[in-house]
Order: C-alpha cells, then sequence, then structure tokens
C-alpha cells in the first residue's frame, strides 16, 4: 500500500514538474503580473494586493448590510415580521450585480494577458514544446484564473451578509440555507460574467485579423465598461421590480443577465414556486453552459487563427496620420504653443494621449463613468419633467457637461502620472531646463484644450435648445471658468513632463487624495450646477460667479508663490507628492 | 545534417525567400549574410519550423523537419533576433523554465542554469527580473537558453546584439570551440568582421534569393575580393555608399 502510494506520489511530483505544469505556472503568473513588454513600466501591484482589491467590493458592501439589517435598527424601524427572503432581494440583486461587474472589470483590465501573444510565440514555439501543451495550458491557465477571481470576488459576502442578515435569529439552519442560495447564486454569476467576456473577446479575435482586434479591442473594452457601468447603475432602479405587483416589469427584465442568477437565489431559498423566478433560474444555467461552450470554441478558434498564423502576420500597422489634427495643431502653434519646447512636449503629450493604450484605457474608464453618471441624471430629470413641454432650468440639466469634464480632466490627470516607455525619457531630460515654469503651462494647455474642444461647443449647442441663446452663452462661459478653476486646482503641485517620470510611490496621503475626488466631484458637479443655476434666474447675477472664479485663480496664485522654488522644479526620477 | 533543399517562401503573392538551397554540416559555421529585408529572419523561421515553406524542405539528418518537429527542436538551439523576454521573471526562473521545457532533468539543470549564469557573469542578477536587464544581459539569457541542453545544430540571428566586447569576443570563441567539437552553426549576422571570421561557409542573400554560396575561401576567390566587407558591398549594395553618406553631411549641414 505504501509503495503505491509512493508512486502515485512521485509520479504526481514528476507531472507537476513537467512542461504541462511549467506553462500553466507562466501563463497563470503572466495574467497576474499583465502582459505588457516592459515589466519595470506596468504597473505591477503583485498577486496578493490584487486579489485584496477584488475582494474589497464585496466585503464593503457586506459590511454595510451589518447596519441595515442589525436587530436593533429594525427594532427602531419598527420591522417586526422581518422575512430576510423577501426583504434581501434587492441587496441579493446587488450583490449579484456588483459581483459580476467586478469580475468582467477584471477581465477587461487584463484583456491583453488572457490570450496567448508573440512573446508567448517567441519564446515558446521553438522549444520542444507541442502546439497542444501551449494551448491546454493556457485553457487550463484561464479557468483557474475564472475560479480564482469568482472566489475572491464573494469571498467577503460568503460570510459577511448572511451574517449581517440572519445573525439575530435564531436558526442556524436558516442561516446555512440563506449563505447557499447567496453563495451559489454570485459565483455563477461571476463565472457567467467572465466566461461572457472571455466568449466575446475570443469570438473577435477569431473572426479578425490580429491588427484589427488589437486596434478596436481599447473602444470594445469601453464598451463593455459601459454596459457594466449602466448594469451597476440599473440596481438603483431595479426595486421596483421586486414589488408585488410587478409582474409585467419583471417579464420586460428577464433577458437581463443579473436576474437569471437571481432566480438561482430565489430557487435555492426555496422559493422556486414563483414561476418567474423559476424561469429565470433555467436561464441561468442553460446561459452560463451556452457562454462555457462559446468561450471553449471560439478560444480554440482564435488560437488557430490567430496564435498559430503569428509568424506570417506583420506585428503593428503604420500608425494612424493625424490629418484631422493637422489643422487644429497649426492653430494651436500659432496661438497659445509658441514656445519650441511648449509646442514639442504638446505634440508628443497629445499623440501618447491618443495612441497609447495604457493612458487611453483610464481616461476612457473615467469617461465611461461620466457618461454613465450623466445619463442616469438625464434619465431621472426627464421622468420628473416627462409631461412638462417646456424643459425647467434645473441644477440636474446644468450638471450635465460639468459631470463629463470633471470625469475627463481628472482622468487625465491620472494618466499623466502613467509613464510612457521611461527609457525614452532622456530626450526631455537633456533639453529641457528645471528651471522656471515648464511642466504646468504644457499640462494646463493639454488639459484645457482635450476637453473644451469638445464640452465647450456641445454644451453650448445642446444649451441653445433647451434654454435659448443667452442662457446658452452663460451656461457656456460659466463651464468654462468653472474648467479654469478645476485644472488649476488639479495641477497645484504639479512638476513633471506627462509621462516622463516612473509611477509615484503610494503615500499615506494617496486615500486622501481618492477622498478629495470624491468630494471635489460633489463640488464641481453638484453645487457648482447649484449655484449657476440660482445666478442664470437673474443673468446678472453672473458677474458673481465670474468674480469668485477671479478670486479663486489669485488665491490659487498666491499659494504657488509662497511654495519653495525647488518644490516647483521640474523632477523626472523623484515622484513629488500626489498633486490633487 | 541540416539542410535547405529549394526553400521558397511566397507571403500572398509575394516571394520572400525564392529557391534558397544550403548544407550544414556537423563542425561547420554557416554565415548568412544580407542587407535588410533580404529574408533573412524569414529563412530562420523556416529552419526551426515556425513557418511552413511554400515550396522546398529543411531536411534534418535526411528527414523533413516536420516530420517529427519536437524531436528535431530537441536538438536545436536558437537564439531569436529580438530579446523578446517575460519581463516578470527573474533570469534563472526564465532559464529553469527553458529547461523544464525542454524536458532536462531537474538535478541536471539547477546545477547547469547555475554554471552558466556565472559564466555568462549574470549569477548576482539571477534573482533581478528579466525587465530590468540590459539589452546584452537578456541577449545573454538568450545565449544560455539556447546552449543549456548541449544542442547539436545552433541557429543564431544577430546574437552578438548589444553584448559588450568581452561577451562578444567569449562568444566568437566560444562559436570555434562548438564547431571544433562538431556542432553545425547557422549564423545570421550583419557583423562582417566576425562572420569572416568564425564562419567556414557563406551564403549572401540579395531580394530572397541565393547570390553567392560556398566556403569563404570560395566565394573571395570567385568574387576576387579578399575582404568580405568588399564582398557584400560588390554583390549585394546597389548605392554608392560613400556618395550616401556625403549627401547626408550636405542635407544636415545646409542652412536651416
Amino acid at each position: 500500500m505504501s509503495s503505491w502510494r509512493r508512486t502515485l506520489r512521485e509520479k504526481l511530483a514528476a507531472y507537476a514538474r513537467g512542461p504541462l505544469v511549467c506553462l500553466l505556472r507562466l501563463f497563470a503568473g503572466r495574467m497576474f503580473h499583465g502582459a505588457g513588454d516592459s515589466g519595470a513600466e506596468e504597473l505591477d501591484m503583485g498577486a496578493g494586493i490584487l486579489l485584496i482589491f477584488l475582494a474589497m467590493p464585496g466585503t464593503l458592501v457586506s459590511l454595510l448590510m451589518f447596519e441595515k439589517y442589525g436587530s436593533l435598527i429594525r427594532y427602531l424601524r419598527g420591522d417586526k415580521l422581518f422575512d430576510p427572503y423577501v426583504a434581501t432581494i434587492p441587496d441579493e440583486y446587488f450583490f449579484i450585480v456588483l459581483s459580476m461587474a467586478v469580475t468582467a472589470g477584471a477581465v477587461l483590465w487584463r484583456w491583453d494577458s488572457i490570450f496567448l501573444d508573440r512573446r508567448d510565440y517567441a519564446n515558446l514555439v521553438p522549444l520542444p514544446v507541442s502546439l497542444r501543451h501551449i494551448f491546454l495550458a493556457n485553457l487550463a491557465a484561464v479557468f483557474s484564473l475564472a475560479f480564482v477571481l469568482t472566489i475572491v470576488v464573494n469571498a467577503g459576502s460568503f460570510f459577511l451578509f448572511p451574517i449581517a442578515v440572519q445573525g439575530s435569529q435564531n436558526s442556524v439552519l436558516m442561516l446555512f440555507r440563506f449563505a447557499w442560495g447567496h453563495s451559489a447564486s454570485v459565483i455563477l454569476a461571476s463565472a457567467f460574467s467572465f466566461l461572457a467576456v472571455f466568449a466575446f473577446s475570443g469570438c473577435l479575435l477569431a473572426v479578425l485579423p490580429f491588427r484589427t482586434f488589437r486596434k478596436i479591442s481599447l473602444y470594445v473594452r469601453f464598451f463593455i465598461a459601459l454596459c457594466l457601468l449602466a448594469m451597476l447603475a440599473s440596481t438603483l432602479t431595479a426595486v421596483s421590480l421586486f414589488s408585488p405587483n410587478s409582474h409585467d416589469l419583471r417579464f420586460q427584465f428577464g433577458l437581463f443577465p443579473p436576474i437569471w442568477f437571481l432566480g438561482i437565489t430565489e430557487t435555492l431559498w426555496g422559493r422556486g414556486n414563483d414561476i418567474f423566478f423559476a424561469a429565470m433560474a433555467h436561464r441561468a444555467l442553460i446561459g452560463l453552459a451556452l457562454a462555457l461552450f462559446v468561450s471553449v470554441f471560439a478560444y480554440a478558434l482564435s488560437f488557430r487563427r490567430s496564435f498559430v498564423r503569428i509568424p506570417e502576420t506583420a506585428d503593428v500597422g503604420p500608425l494612424p496620420r493625424m490629418r484631422r489634427f493637422r489643422l487644429h495643431g497649426a492653430l494651436l502653434d500659432g496661438t497659445i504653443l509658441r514656445s519650441e519646447h511648449l509646442r514639442a512636449c504638446y505634440h508628443f503629450v497629445l499623440r501618447t494621449l491618443l495612441r497609447s493604450e495604457a493612458h487611453l484605457q483610464v481616461i476612457l474608464a473615467f469617461a465611461a463613468l461620466g457618461i454613465i453618471v450623466a445619463a442616469e441624471t438625464v434619465r431621472d430629470t426627464f421622468a420628473v419633467y416627462e409631461r412638462s413641454t417646456l424643459v425647467p432650468l434645473s441644477p440636474e440639466l446644468l450638471a450635465i457637461p460639468f459631470i463629463l469634464g470633471y470625469c475627463v480632466l481628472v482622468g487625465m490627470r491620472f494618466a499623466f502620472e502613467i509613464p510612457a516607455d521611461l527609457r525614452a525619457n532622456w530626450l526631455f531630460r537633456l533639453w529641457i531646463s528645471l528651471e522656471g515654469e515648464q511642466a504646468r503651462p504644457l499640462a494646463r494647455r493639454v488639459l484645457l484644450t482635450f476637453t473644451l474642444a469638445w464640452l465647450a461647443p456641445a454644451c453650448f449647442l445642446y444649451s441653445i435648445f433647451l434654454w435659448g441663446w443667452l442662457l446658452a452663452l452663460l451656461h457656456t462661459t460659466i463651464l468654462i471658468l468653472s474648467c479654469l478653476i478645476l485644472v488649476e486646482v488639479l495641477l497645484v503641485r504639479f512638476r513633471k513632463i506627462p509621462f516622463t517620470c516612473p509611477y509615484p510611490a503610494f503615500q499615506s496621503d494617496s486615500t486622501l487624495v481618492l477622498v478629495a475626488a470624491l468630494f471635489g466631484f460633489l463640488a464641481f458637479a453638484v453645487y457648482i450646477p447649484e449655484f449657476e443655476q440660482w445666478s442664470l434666474t437673474e443673468p446678472w447675477r453672473v458677474l458673481l460667479f465670474v468674480l469668485l472664479t477671479v478670486i479663486s485663480l489669485i488665491g490659487l496664485r498666491q499659494y504657488r508663490k509662497q511654495m519653495l522654488d525647488m518644490d516647483k522644479q521640474l523632477v523626472f526620477e523623484d515622484p513629488a507628492p500626489s498633486g490633487f | 545534417m541540416l539542410e535547405a533543399v529549394a526553400l521558397a517562401k511566397f507571403y500572398g503573392s509575394v516571394p520572400a525567400v525564392h529557391e534558397v538551397g544550403f548544407r550544414l554540416e556537423p563542425g561547420q559555421v554557416l554565415g548568412y549574410l544580407g542587407p535588410n529585408g533580404s529574408g533573412k529572419s524569414t529563412t530562420v523561421k523556416m529552419l526551426i519550423g515556425l513557418l511552413e515553406p511554400t515550396r522546398g524542405q529543411v531536411l534534418f539528418e535526411g528527414q523533413d523537419i516536420q516530420h517529427d518537429l519536437l524531436a528535431y527542436r530537441k536538438r536545436l538551439g536558437y537564439v531569436p533576433e529580438e530579446a523578446n523576454l517575460y519581463p516578470y521573471l527573474s533570469g534563472e526562473e526564465y532559464l529553469e523554465m527553458v529547461g523544464t521545457l525542454r524536458t532536462m532533468p531537474p538535478s541536471k539543470l539547477k546545477s547547469r542554469v547555475g554554471a552558466l549564469l556565472e559564466l555568462f557573469s549574470l549569477y548576482p542578477h539571477r534573482h533581478v527580473a528579466l525587465g530590468s536587464y540590459s539589452k546584452g544581459m537578456r541577449q545573454r539569457v538568450l545565449l544560455i537558453a539556447a546552449l543549456m541542453d548541449n544542442p547539436d545544430v545552433l541557429i543564431l540571428d544577430e546574437p552578438l546584439s548589444g553584448l559588450d566586447v568581452t561577451s562578444a569576443l567569449i562568444f566568437k570563441n566560444l562559436m570555434q570551440t562548438f564547431s571544433a567539437k562538431g556542432k553545425a552553426i547557422f549564423y545570421c549576422s550583419h557583423v562582417l568582421e566576425i562572420v569572416e571570421k568564425v564562419c567556414t561557409q557563406l551564403l549572401v542573400l540579395r531580394k530572397g534569393q541565393v547570390i553567392a554560396y560556398g566556403s569563404t575561401e570560395e566565394v573571395r576567390r570567385r568574387i576576387g575580393q579578399v575582404s568580405l566587407e568588399n564582398i557584400f558591398l560588390q554583390l549585394v549594395e546597389e548605392k554608392d555608399v560613400t556618395q550616401v553618406a556625403n549627401d547626408i553631411v550636405d542635407v544636415v549641414m545646409s542652412p536651416i
């Protein structure tokens, strides 16, 4: 018996040292570390921190549930007849949506690392390893990633949410039944979300030439991110689905995947006699099986069509010629980019922003957030005023360009901190003097032209349509002035040529920066439009707004003046404290 | 040992390589020369089985390499043109991975990797991520990866790229020693000086076609030039290099 065990153990150990497991380890490592060519410049947080980040949303929301479902709170609210299975449906729906969104978000983040690429081909195919082994090892790595993500993303809510809801009840059996229903549905929802994105990207890679896939993948990811944010936003309105008189509405939402997985929860909680939820549970299982099948099929097809043919295809085509920007560039060169250094750096920054995937990704993520918040605001506003023929001057409608402007400006400011091939920054080190104001004028011009070039005309046009010429003009002026102040605040301690410094080290004030960004959003996209509405009711009050802008700008200028010269000097190596 | 028989590769209707043939015996070093875009890398890819030829065959010990590609690759050492390595692996991890994929016994692998890292002056950096290696260090890692399993055939595509003088000299001696020990070496390079000193055979390629092939002495005799640089210029370059250099100076020094 012992020799049999020893043989088995030896065989397993030999297998673990074999090529397949070696490849599996390599691919799994790549999925956690990213696929960038220059690892030193890619943000590599390490697997541990990455997993903590992914587990945080579910855990934090679960912790909030302790307050909502605490027995004292329920007593104070007068909830004497508490049915946890009914009361928690909206929250369960939220957990399902959250787990789907976080999992899919993680896949989007690691999109480039999931499929095998040119580097894998160059390193592995010349070795005596069969293509079948490479195929299977990467597929196994993808499914391992799916497994880890589904567990990690939902780990917090597995334990905390059931305890928060059922902790005050005196039945362990009920606690287990609740936990079982919740865990199964969020895990399956996460798995579905992972497989759906994987299948979609696999289909694109199988159908499109690799170059086209690379070109459009960023925009596809942007679209998927928009859908995920819209899905998250839907949780605010989905409460109406769960009221007893919502049968018609429910069937309309039957095509919405999170509802399918809610059907699984309901079934496992023993409420499968509701025809709607039983049908949804069935749909969830079919959807999951279909996603699994399509993802494996698309992966196999893409492997054959894309990976195997790598040596026959060129890596990248010529860069897009920026003809559209030629006129725009000439105009800027003659007006706001008078100095040679400014002109050279501006064109470098603009081209990097438009061509570098990492930078565009950050900006598009912030823009997606802005679009969803703006869309929700528009929808809510028109829901209130749908019967009115005249659209009133509401702070919500005034806030739309402010929301978009804030998200894009803050997104760009974050993107400035992402290095773009640091080995190439010697050029700036060699030619740009460290003394004097170099960084802020450049960054200011980039931020303003990149945002106001489209936002101000769009704001002006939609304001004419809604409120007429005068208000449109005033609204656009206020938007421009507000953007000016925001840009100055964002750049108050900025002293870098964008993209030429390493990532800033994590600092103790990083959390503060995030909180400040949130409060900044409130100030910029909520309070300023409210103040603007008050100003626009009597157009002379706009002068007050202009006065406040001037005072703010002078204040910021004074603050910069009293800063030490060494804190204003241009830096390349030593990352400055975050400039928010 | 390794033979290319009328190799041709077309990308669509564009010929990258056309009717290329040579024979590489144990102990020989074949210098494969040609300007950019002449089809050198395409030939290399066909020789290691990454690309299937449109026509012709690559034979190893008389058998088409496609017949048993894995067995052929097990006896092959390859240094690619670009050091495109996994930046998050350390030098030692990368080499151990290559050894495992080459199915080298673990005990032998560990000691051989250590010894080669030491000899290539990489031992102190063995735990450092490849992403922070210099170009020369990456190139040395690729050389170790190619040599570690004692291959019978070495295919080297610009192996000296980024190497310092000492490493380049070591490499030159290494090639001569390997050649004396009966290894067949296919050496693709632009560094004519090394090719001249090391290669026993020479093949010059232009626009995908062989324009000179034979032993180094034979090619020299046939072209009537002593130095390889002159042979290369006479066979391959259509431009008058002195004239081009003068034109560049004129453009640079012209008033703005």
